[in-house]
């Protein structure tokens, strides 16, 4: 093990400096974000040819040479966000050795200024305060916080064989980046064979049906690497257009690479290309289409086990895959999901649909304490939209609720869209929620009943700013 | 179904011998492998089929409802206008480990769902299957055991006997939200009771539903039984007490009775 201050050495990963858009919906990134953040690629570009994409929202570049021709780390940080925020999308920068500690100085930017810049050696300093939960590896991230190893500074100061024994491939893995490193050691020695996956198209086509080409073509790529003990962290895409330009974008991935993660990342390049639309002779929509789809691995890693912390990949058999995959050719990429439990407190938030082939996290997780959550049982029909709905009392006048939860009257009689009234003979109620009151365009201020109409149907409903919504069917 | 059931000794062939010891249960003339998964030797992992010759199992509750004690195999049971019974009907086979696809239920409680027990990892949504529904059905059959449909439509003579033939051939269940003409099986919720909530205070705890179950052949004759759907934590129970007795605050009965005695309160309106 060394010592604090030897960390900076030969082991030292390479100059990066990550453009991070702290605007960007992460999770969910769709067509229209990965477009739009193609232009940021582009002004990137600009700077250096050779940038990586984490995802929609983060990029990287290697510090080193367009650092030394526009003057300096803090130069070109400083014009690189000056360029970005000249596009109308806020931009910070941060500049470290290696991708992981690039990537927090980005987050770590301050208000009044836009880059962070961690000196040579400096890494294992500035990631020391951060907890483990900054770890793409949230169930390592829980085990080590049991265990009172809160901070990544804790870890690095780990004897490196302990966590070998104790966490194995995924614990080192971990240390090595508290520690300033790369997370994994890159497969050196040189490559006689071509490892990379072609697939051209012919008659061309069009982007959804090359995103499904692209995961049986990532498979294959990864079947080669693994035939060799290899794996990849980082893909060059290439498309080449009929029209015979060409795009070519390098995905970074936080873990290795899986044919999915592959797939996802085409999709997002995909969505920010559409062959055709730089081309001046009018919009002819036979000509244009994508000919050509190749992925080169490249920063490869000797393969150490399994693949941190993506979701479901172990649950999906190949039989369901295949389906899936067919339907979403029928149907478009979206039409076909799959349920994740999220946290929340309508019926409503406590579920997200993520595509089929995506991984996406609950933007919320299921396990957390929700006050004022709707009581169980569930509601086995749950409106995606609220349907509108009128509520009256006795006197054919509509229930209101005041500013403190008082009703005006007994509800008596409910209509939902247009359909024909239906008395009310028991109902619970007002539940007020006032959600998220510190966000302005996000917050909500409603109250909640639960009503038996006479079919003995019961409804959750809402009244909000005098509105009344059926959110919910118990049926 | 033969090809199912070489690929189900592929499998148990693979299996640890831990797993198939605790895994297999036996089920009156039929074996379910429980969900376990299993790696080919490749490290790639197996499909997991939920096997067995006739039926796939359903909540005990339902089970006394169907004529076969579970879903047949290569049967259409519909289900009337009762969101928790269709998914109380396919969370018994979710929950052993069946693939279950859902088209056309844009508004499908996946929460109540997981209470009753049905596996949201193992679910595949298709919100909106659009006017070629049979089609998509049919390639939902192909990766799912069981399947639940609610038509846009009227279903078509063609499309119905089309289906019909892939779940003979493939040995899938239909379970449709709606009508299904000559449906073997048709389940209804006649009669139904709210506990739990009252006259402005509470909060909905149960549901007593009378559940009849109609068709052809072996039930020409309805069964009724009364289940609470759902019990007070989420799941379905048989109702053992009596099951005229309707004293619940909030209680309601669907029927003419009903709707003459609150057709008076409306016309005052």
């Amino acid at each position: 093990m060394k010592a604090p201050g030897q960390a900076a050495g030969a082991d030292e990963p390479a100059r990066v400096l990550a453009v991070w858009c702290p605007r960007w919906p992460e999770e969910d990134a769709s067509g229209a974000e990965a477009r739009a953040f193609g232009e940021v690629i582009t002004v990137v570009e600009g700077f250096c040819p050779e940038v990586e994409i984490l995802r929609p929202g983060l990029c990287l570049l290697a510090a080193r040479g367009p650092a030394r021709y526009f003057g300096g780390e803090d130069a070109l940080a400083r014009q690189i966000a000056d360029a970005v925020t000249a596009h109308d999308v806020v931009c910070h920068t941060g500049v470290a050795a290696g991708q992981f500690a690039a990537a927090l100085a980005a987050r770590a930017v301050r208000p009044d200024s836009t880059g962070v810049v961690v000196p040579p050696g400096g890494a294992r300093q500035f990631l020391a305060p951060y907890p483990v939960h900054v770890l793409a590896a949230p169930v390592l991230a829980g085990q080590l916080a049991r265990l009172g190893i809160r901070t990544l500074g804790d870890l690095a100061a780990l004897p490196a064989r302990d966590v070998a024994s104790r966490f194995g491939a995924e614990g080192t893995a971990a240390q090595r980046v508290a520690r300033g490193q790369e997370a994994r050691r890159l497969a050196t020695g040189p490559q006689q064979a071509d490892l990379s996956a072609t697939l051209e198209f012919d008659p061309p086509v069009h982007a959804e049906p090359a995103v499904f080409a692209a995961k049986g073509l990532a498979e294959q790529m990864l079947a080669g690497l693994a035939s060799r003990g290899l794996s990849c962290v980082r893909v060059r895409v290439e498309v080449t257009g009929t029209d015979g330009r060409e795009s070519t974008r390098l995905w970074r991935h936080d873990g290795l690479l899986s044919a999915l993660a592959v797939a996802q990342r085409v999709r997002w390049q995909l969505d920010g290309w559409s062959p055709g639309a730089a081309a001046e002779d009018g919009p002819d929509e036979s000509v244009c289409g994508i000919a050509m789809l190749r992925l080169v691995p490249d920063h490869l890693v000797p393969d150490e086990g399994r693949q941190l912390g993506l979701w479901g990949d172990d649950l999906i058999s190949g039989r369901v895959e295949r389906a899936a995959v067919r339907l979403q050719a029928m149907l478009g990429h979206e039409s076909v999901a799959h349920p994740v439990l999220a946290g929340g407190r309508g019926p409503g938030e406590q579920v997200m649909l993520v595509p089929f082939g995506d991984i996406r996290d609950a933007r919320h997780p299921a396990d957390r304490p929700w006050p004022a959550r709707i009581p169980r049982p569930a509601p086995a029909t749950v409106y995606p939209v609220p349907r509108p709905a009128r509520v009256i009392d006795a006197a054919g006048v509509p229930v209101t609720v005041t500013g403190r939860a008082a009703v005006s009257a007994s509800p008596d009689a409910l209509t939902v869209g247009d359909s024909p009234w239906l008395a009310i003979t028991a109902w619970a109620g007002p539940w007020p929620v006032t959600e998220r009151w510190w966000d302005e365009r996000n917050a909500t201020r409603r109250a909640r009943f639960q009503l038996v109409t006479e079919d003995g149907i019961a409804w959750l409903a809402a009244v909000e700013l005098g509105r009344w919504q059926i959110e919910a069917r118990y049926d | 179904m033969r090809e199912k059931t070489s690929q189900l000794t592929g499998h148990m062939e693979r299996l640890p011998a831990a797993a198939t010891a605790s895994d297999g249960t036996s089920s009156g003339n039929s074996v379910f492998l429980r969900a376990a998964t299993f790696s080919r030797p490749d490290g790639s992992y197996g499909d997991i089929v939920v096997s067995g010759d006739a039926v796939l199992p359903v909540l005990p509750a339902l089970a006394e409802l169907l004529p076969a004690g579970g879903l047949a195999r290569g049967s259409v049971v519909a289900v009337d206008r009762s969101g928790l019974l269709c998914l109380a009907l396919v969370a018994g086979a979710s929950a052993a480990g069946a693939w279950c696809g859902v088209a056309g239920v844009p508004d499908l409680g996946v929460v109540a769902a997981a209470g009753l027990g049905a596996a949201p990892a193992r679910l595949m949504l298709v919100p909106d299957p659009g006017p070629g529904w049979p089609q998509v059905v049919a390639s939902m059959l192909e990766a799912c055991e069981v399947v639940v449909v609610r038509p846009p439509a009227r279903p078509q003579a063609e499309a119905r006997r089309r289906l019909e033939g892939v779940l003979r051939r493939g040995g899938g269940v239909l379970v449709v939200a709606g009508e299904w003409e000559g449906a073997p099986v048709r389940l209804r919720v006649t009669r139904r009771s709210w506990a739990g909530i009252g006259d402005g205070y509470g909060s909905l705890r149960a549901c007593r539903a009378e559940v009849v179950a109609e068709g052809r052949g072996a039930v020409t004759r309805p069964r009724r039984r009364w289940l609470w759907l759902p019990a007070p934590d989420g799941t379905v129970a048989p109702d053992e007490t009596a099951a005229a007795d309707l004293s619940f605050r909030g209680s309601a009965v669907t029927g003419e009775a009903a709707r003459a005695a609150a057709a008076p309160r409306r016309a005052a309106r």
